[in-house]
């Protein structure tokens, strides 16, 4: 039964067909005018070999043929018939692809490339249907055409279609329009979007790079849009902007893109800056321009941390090396503070750089000596850290949030938890707050005024008058109570001076002290020597006028600080010189005999350790006035002699600067500790170092670890303080 | 009946909790008072005299060390003391008595307690660690024989001979150990 009711569907269905197909014509006439239709038909849309010429058809007839299958509802087998032999038709044009593309990579012209496309138009006009059949079939044409095209075309013609976008963006380039006309036709600007931007890309990437390198005197970003407007632009045109019909709707059309366009362009030249930044803040000032740039592009580009990375890198391989000055890494971190201020005035930048410049800064002994000496301008290269129309300005201290500040404004963004805004604070309050105090500046710039005052001698006094003006610059930004010391200190200059004309009014000598107040000098480095002769007789007199002066103070003489010009009279000649006082009490000591030995001598001036010694009488074997006989024996040589070469060549030791005040600080705080252990020791008796190590807590400020301790504490022991027995420490008395 | 006793007991030993708040606060600043007495000690180089706390942990029990004036009968002896300072320090003197025994005319050769105006009524705030010890240790060579607290000392005070060989017979010297 079941098969009847098939047959019956069948033939049901067949009959159908055949009404259709037959268009109730009589017989089956209606079916072979259908066939002869498809026939003409089927021939008239099959792809073509574009080189072979063929007749053109007959319009008329294809379109009654057309006409006939529309009718008969065949039309839709028909166009999957015709898309088939599109595809198997493509072998033609893969072979004209691989032909030209064959030539693209021998030559590398990229005309070559345009030939292809304009090739590869051909084939699709020539295959595609007439427009009679309607969009419908035009559409599905022209997708098969492409998603044919796209999975044939080789990697190689990726690689020509961009360098033929690239050619296109000289602007000589004639063939333009028609090329983006051709490559719309085959959809390819769609396509090949990402290519033809990257084009854009890298030529904007290059041109910055060509025009803006090393070029940081003057800012580029203005010159850059003025490029991209002149010449990008008009090459986005007929590729972003077709069928715009007025520069309004271009405009429209070129905003997203031409956004895209513009912050390529600030990302690279933020990258270009970012990369050239260590070398743009060593330029600083000359290089204003470049940091007005990056700061523009790091509005519009989101790359501060990597500026932030780049610039510690460079930093930390360029400038924090044992290799640099601490005054050249002083003037980079003060150059850095400057530029980062200009690209970020709030300074969370500066923040992130300068963390690790000045915690290695700390770490630099001569970091405060430095920065001191540009305080007072010491160094005459006049490349001072401070600029000269800074105003001056108290040091700042740390400022707590002014919550009532209408103009508050919330930490940046990337701020970190520890970040402090340095509001507009000066260099030097940046500087000195490296350190936890000022009152290492302070006392360092003591020691450095002490140094400077002593070297002061009668001919150019004027200079305690330079110092005094810098002094008073200096209590602007310390503070009056800080610098008290110091205020003293140029005192006793004037008073010395004064006391001076009173005493040589009194008893004329050829001595001129300097009267120092010694509570309020820093320590100088002491020494037991006792000048010999007629020097001491001039001391003697000198404070026995003195005491007359002032009853109530009594000289003690530093006889081993000052000068001494002396006028040698030998046998022959005469030489003068001027030297200092242990050069001179030696010299002295050669009037009483001719020879003296190394011991002789030390003895003949009190105590003076052999180093010093050797180096005084160094300077006069020099001078050809004395001459080691033999080891360690001197002879006047009362007339001069062939200066032998001298068998001891200045192998002396440079002179030693007085102690900086961080050391002095240290041992003054070691000093503390150990009148604490000594405490412990005395009342507790014997104790474990880890013990002393607990009871330290009891001193202020004690922050060693427990090898500190144990450094030290062995350290006391070799000086004989205490004993060690078992791990337990004693006071050894 | 036995509310009332209760009511009667002795306050118990335990202080309330609020209590013990407010007295750790006055303890902290007597913490701080005491640490700069200890630091103002070790700077001031004094011979003779010194203290430090027994323990990291407890601030308010020291040793002391007095080295017996030059010149005096105790010269060339040291004795240790202990000090203890109560919670209210500086508004109430220290505990202070001798660990080393001690024969003389106001100290207790058995107890180690010291008669000495300053430290029971002429107690003062501004007194400090370090003037106690130099007090004490003038005390050595000046005792105040009117009230003796050891009345054999004070009997022989004025036979030197014979007070040194007492003094000798009880003194112990100093042990390395606290």
């Amino acid at each position: 039964m079941a098969g009847d009711a098939l047959r019956a569907q069948v033939t049901a269905r067949w009959q159908e067909g055949f009404t259709r197909l037959n268009r109730a014509e009589p017989g089956i006439s209606g079916l072979i005018a259908y066939s002869e239709a498809w026939n003409i038909a089927t021939d008239f849309l099959r792809p073509r070999d574009i080189s072979d010429p063929s007749d053109a058809p007959d319009l008329a007839t294809v379109k009654a043929a057309f006409d006939l299958i529309n009718r008969s509802r065949r039309l839709p087998v028909m166009l999957e018939t015709y898309l088939d032999a599109i595809c198997n038709q493509f072998h033609l044009i893969i072979q004209d692809i691989d032909r030209y593309l064959a030539e693209y990579e021998q030559s590398g012209d990229t005309a070559v490339v345009l030939q292809l496309v304009f090739r590869l138009v051909m084939w699709y006009r020539a295959w595609a249907p007439i427009e009679e059949l309607g969009p419908t079939i035009r559409a599905a044409y022209t997708l098969t055409f492409q998603t044919r095209l796209f999975s044939i075309l080789p990697p190689a013609f990726v690689r020509g279609f961009k360098a033929l976008c690239a050619s296109t963006l000289v602007p000589t380039a004639q063939h333009a329009p028609t090329m983006w006309e051709a490559f719309e036709v085959l959809g390819m600007t769609d396509r090949y979007e990402g290519i033809i931007a990257s084009v854009g890309y890298e030529r904007i990437e290059q041109y910055v790079r060509e025009t803006c390198a090393g070029k940081w005197d003057t800012p580029c970003l203005e010159a850059l849009r003025a490029w991209m407007t002149g010449q990008i632009v008009p090459w986005m045109l007929p590729m972003y902007a077709k069928g715009a019909l007025n520069t309004e709707d271009a405009r429209g059309m070129l905003q997203n893109v031409g956004s895209r366009f513009d912050f390529h362009m600030n990302k690279t030249l933020c990258d270009l800056r970012t990369s050239e930044i260590f070398d743009i803040i060593i330029d600083f000032p000359d290089s204003s321009g470049a940091l007005q740039d990056l700061k523009e592009c790091l509005q519009r580009v989101d790359q501060r941390a990597m500026l932030v990375q780049a610039l510690r890198k460079a930093n930390r391989k360029r400038l924090l090396h044992p290799g640099a000055d601490t005054k050249l890494i002083l003037s980079q971190y003060v150059a850095t503070i400057r530029c980062l201020r200009i690209v970020d005035p709030p300074g969370v930048l500066l923040f992130k750089v300068a963390d690790p410049i000045r915690r290695y800064l700390r770490e630099r002994p001569d970091t405060i000596r430095s920065i001191v000496a540009n305080l007072v301008g010491d160094d005459d290269s006049g490349d001072s850290l401070v600029d000269e129309n800074e105003p001056i300005q108290p040091l700042q201290q740390l400022e707590i949030d002014d919550y009532n500040d209408p103009n508050w404004d919330p930490e940046p963004i990337d701020a970190g938890p520890d970040f402090r805004t340095n509001k507009p604070s000066d260099v030097i309050s940046t500087l000195v707050s490296i350190y936890d105090s000022k009152d290492l500046f302070v006392k360092e710039l003591q020691v450095l005024l002490a140094q400077r005052l002593l070297a002061i001698t009668d001919e150019n006094f004027e200079k305690v008058e330079k110092e005094r003006r810098n002094i008073e610059i200096l209590k602007i930004r310390f503070g009056e109570a800080a610098l008290q010391v110091c205020e003293v200190m140029l005192k006793d200059m004037t008073d010395s001076k004064r006391i001076d004309s009173h005493v040589q009014s009194q008893k004329a000598s050829i001595l001129h002290p300097t009267i120092i107040s010694r509570h309020f000098w820093p320590s100088l480095e002491s020494s037991d020597i006792v000048m010999p002769g007629q020097f001491q007789a001039l001391q003697n007199e000198y404070a026995k006028e003195f005491s007359t002066f002032k009853p109530d103070k009594r000289l003690r003489w530093l006889s081993h600080l000052g000068t001494v010009h002396l006028e040698l009279q030998l046998q022959d000649r005469v030489v003068e010189a001027d030297v200092p006082p242990l050069e001179a009490a030696f010299i002295e000591l050669f009037s009483e005999k001719n020879i003296w030995t190394m011991d002789e001598l030390i003895d003949g001036v009190g105590a003076v350790d052999r180093p010093a010694a050797l180096r005084a009488l160094i300077t006069w074997i020099d001078l050809g006035v004395i001459k080691e006989d033999e080891v360690n024996t001197f002879r006047l040589l009362e007339v001069a002699e062939e200066a032998a070469p001298s068998s001891r060549i200045a192998s002396v030791a440079v002179e030693e600067p007085m102690m900086s005040a961080a050391q002095q600080q240290l041992a003054d705080q070691m000093r503390l500790y150990w009148k604490f252990i000594e405490g412990m020791l005395t009342n507790l008796g014997t104790l474990p170092l880890d013990r002393i190590q607990t009871m330290l807590r009891f001193a202020p400020g004690y922050d060693q670890t427990i090898e500190q301790l144990a450094g030290f504490m062995e350290a006391a022991r070799r000086e004989g303080l205490v004993v060690v027995r078992d791990g337990m420490w004693k006071l050894n008395r | 009946m036995e509310q009332l006793t209760t009511s009667l007991a002795p306050p118990r030993a335990n202080p309330k909790p609020s209590v013990t708040n407010a007295s750790q606060q006055v303890a902290g600043s007597v913490a701080k008072r005491l640490t700069n007495e200890l630091m103002t000690l070790m700077m001031s180089s004094s011979p003779g005299i010194s203290a430090f706390p027994k323990s990291d942990g407890n601030l308010f029990e020291w040793v002391g060390t007095i080295e017996g004036p030059a010149e005096t009968i105790y010269a060339g002896l040291s004795f240790r003391i202990s000090i203890s300072f109560p919670a209210n320090y500086p508004y109430v003197a220290p505990t202070i008595k001798f660990d080393t025994p001690c024969f003389h005319p106001n100290v207790d050769i058995n107890s180690g307690a010291i008669c000495l105006d300053i430290l029971q009524d002429k107690w003062s705030a501004v007194y400090s660690v370090q003037t106690i010890l130099l007090s004490l240790q003038s005390l050595l060579g000046e005792p105040n024989n009117a009230s003796p607290l050891n009345t054999d000392a004070a009997a022989i005070w004025d036979t030197p001979d014979a007070f040194k060989m007492q003094l000798l017979k009880h003194y112990r010297p100093l042990k390395d150990s606290a």
